[in-house]
């Protein structure tokens, strides 16, 4: 568990950006393919990846995801500078959305975003605070 | 690594190293060496694209020609419907295979029977796969899910292709009346490139079903001349169904399989696009994706001489024309069997960097620094089409760092 990150990459996303939103993991993905991570790992990641990104793009007001690369696991950090999640264990609930309704019109907000993650996840860690920043962290091992 | 076989063939005296096929294929998997078109075969899915742009025509293809027929004593001939679309106007199917018998052919095969065969199949195969469902009909598609979408392979339907099954068929036509395997020549009369590497491929172990392939361009002229003959004699085409017409085109499959939840999309970067998607979790609602290589279906394959937009229109106008249609409301289990599952054998190729996890981090780190020292224009004048793309032929070994210009000239392109 003490191993050091072997590698980083970063990527910038831009709030409101629909037409774009989606390539940050589609980079994560095929960086995983490239460093020959198994099929079912990488499926995890796309899906898990994806949702993060999207919730970044829709609800906050802009931010970037890391991976990083531990010999065990890979590691995303999906990081955004507010407005925050007001009540987590709301926000973790099927069905609960916080999307406006112009992004409900684009076919999201369905609230499935965190369920989703989590269903991902092998650890999956929120920080945020409301007004603030959000944080989420979500752990996939190898093995 | 699995040695992969690829059809697309370059003519060295007629490239000029212009750089067009580079910067059009749509899997990034042209270079361009010492002035000369390179083909890197682990990213290629013969989508023909190459073909279609060249301007000097430098793309070719290993294919059969007509004086290849000669040799067995029964010739068939299996045309892909796209050929009754390829006219200019519309002319009936059956003067198109009465042409085709003049042309040296003793059988002509319509193929809309095997057509509804795959259609049923692939519906009864939807229920047991996970959603959305992929059909692979186009054989570029299964190249490109097993080299860029492996962890979709659960959402592939793996059912043979039509011409797979037709000749099928017709070799058990044959083999029932007493003629001997090498006394049959089957040869698929072809829209696109695809379908040399893909047949060739299933049969390198054994007997191939089908044994050759001809380029509908190819016999075009021959075939036209013997349609506007007053004595090409019509042969009969009653038993065509409209739905095995329409599998060519994009929504044709889940049109004839009564679907009406499902996604067509051509075009590789469409589909790329699409496939994206699915990757990430969506569009689980949807039954099937239809996914062509070729914008406008089989009818945009290469290898055709209609534009295919009115080709599309003369194909509607013979599936208007058709009343009727092969149900197959109990496939038989035979069929069931020898034409699904493991027969439609999808191998892997991967894109690892290096065998080993750490190598394969160090060059991503190296590929990542080198990407940050150059200069993001994507010129292309290193030969690779893209500076990504460079920074990782440099990590695999296919380029080197001096090829780019702008690093020889110290760095800054905007000073240079």
């Amino acid at each position: 568990m003490m191993n050091n990150e072997i590698l980083k990459l970063h990527y910038d996303i831009v709030k409101g950006d629909y037409i774009r939103g989606g390539e940050a993991s589609s980079n994560i993905k095929k960086a995983l393919m490239q460093l020959g991570v198994d099929n079912a790992i990488i499926r995890r990641v796309s899906v898990a990846c994806y949702e993060a990104e999207i919730n970044i793009v829709i609800h906050s007001l802009g931010g970037y995801m890391e991976m990083k690369i531990y010999e065990d696991a890979v590691e995303i950090i999906a990081s955004d500078v507010g407005p925050g999640i007001s009540d987590v264990g709301l926000a973790m609930t099927v069905g609960y959305s916080t999307a406006t309704q112009g992004a409900r019109e684009m076919g999201f907000g369905a609230g499935m975003g965190l369920p989703n993650i989590k269903n991902n996840c092998d650890e999956l860690k929120i920080d945020s605070t409301e007004g603030g920043n959000t944080t989420i962290t979500m752990k996939i091992y190898f093995k | 690594m699995n040695k992969l076989f690829h059809s697309v063939k370059l003519i060295e005296e007629k490239c000029k190293g212009c750089s067009k096929c580079m910067n059009n294929c749509p899997m990034e998997a042209v270079r361009i060496k010492n002035s000369k078109a390179f083909v890197i075969e682990e990213k290629c899915i013969d989508c023909g694209e190459c073909i279609k742009v060249c301007p000097y025509n430098a793309h070719d293809i290993d294919r059969n020609y007509l004086e290849d027929i000669q040799k067995y004593k029964i010739k068939v001939a299996v045309p892909s419907t796209t050929l009754y679309a390829q006219f200019g106007e519309y002319i009936d199917p059956g003067v198109i295979h009465g042409a085709l018998l003049k042309l040296g052919f003793d059988e002509v095969y319509e193929q809309t029977y095997a057509c509804d065969i795959v259609a049923e199949i692939t519906k009864k195969e939807i229920e047991k796969t996970k959603k959305p469902a992929i059909s692979l009909v186009c054989p570029s598609i299964a190249r490109l899910v097993s080299i860029n979408y492996p962890s979709l392979i659960e959402n592939t339907i793996k059912v043979l292709t039509p011409i797979e099954v037709a000749a099928n068929l017709i070799r058990e036509k044959y083999e029932k009346a007493g003629y001997k395997y090498e006394d049959v020549g089957i040869f698929f009369l072809t829209p696109c490139a695809v379908w040399l590497t893909s047949l060739k491929h299933s049969s390198l172990n054994k007997n191939p079903d089908i044994n050759g392939v001809i380029a509908i361009k190819d016999i075009y002229s021959k075939l036209l001349k013997e349609i506007k003959n007053d004595d090409t004699q019509k042969q009969d085409v009653n038993n065509m169904s409209f739905t095995g017409l329409s599998v060519v085109v994009p929504g044709g499959l889940c049109k004839s399989i009564n679907s009406n939840n499902y996604i067509t999309v051509d075009g590789v970067k469409n589909v790329i696009k699409v496939l994206d998607e699915v990757e990430s979790g969506k569009l689980k609602d949807v039954d099937l994706i239809e996914p062509f290589a070729c914008s406008g279906g089989c009818l945009g394959g290469s290898f055709l001489v209609e534009n295919p937009y009115n080709a599309r229109r003369l194909l509607d106008k013979c599936i208007k024309d058709t009343n009727f249609t092969y149900s197959f409301d109990e496939l038989s289990d035979y069929y069931m069997q020898q034409f699904v599952e493991n027969v439609r054998n999808i191998k892997f190729s991967n894109q690892k960097l290096a065998e080993d996890f750490v190598s394969a981090v160090k060059k991503m780190k190296y590929m990542n620094e080198l990407v940050n020292t150059l200069p993001g224009t994507d010129c292309g004048r290193c030969g690779s089409p893209s500076c990504k793309a460079f920074a990782e032929d440099v990590v695999r070994g296919l380029a080197h760092v001096e090829d780019c210009k702008y690093i020889n000239l110290g760095g800054d392109v905007n000073e240079g």
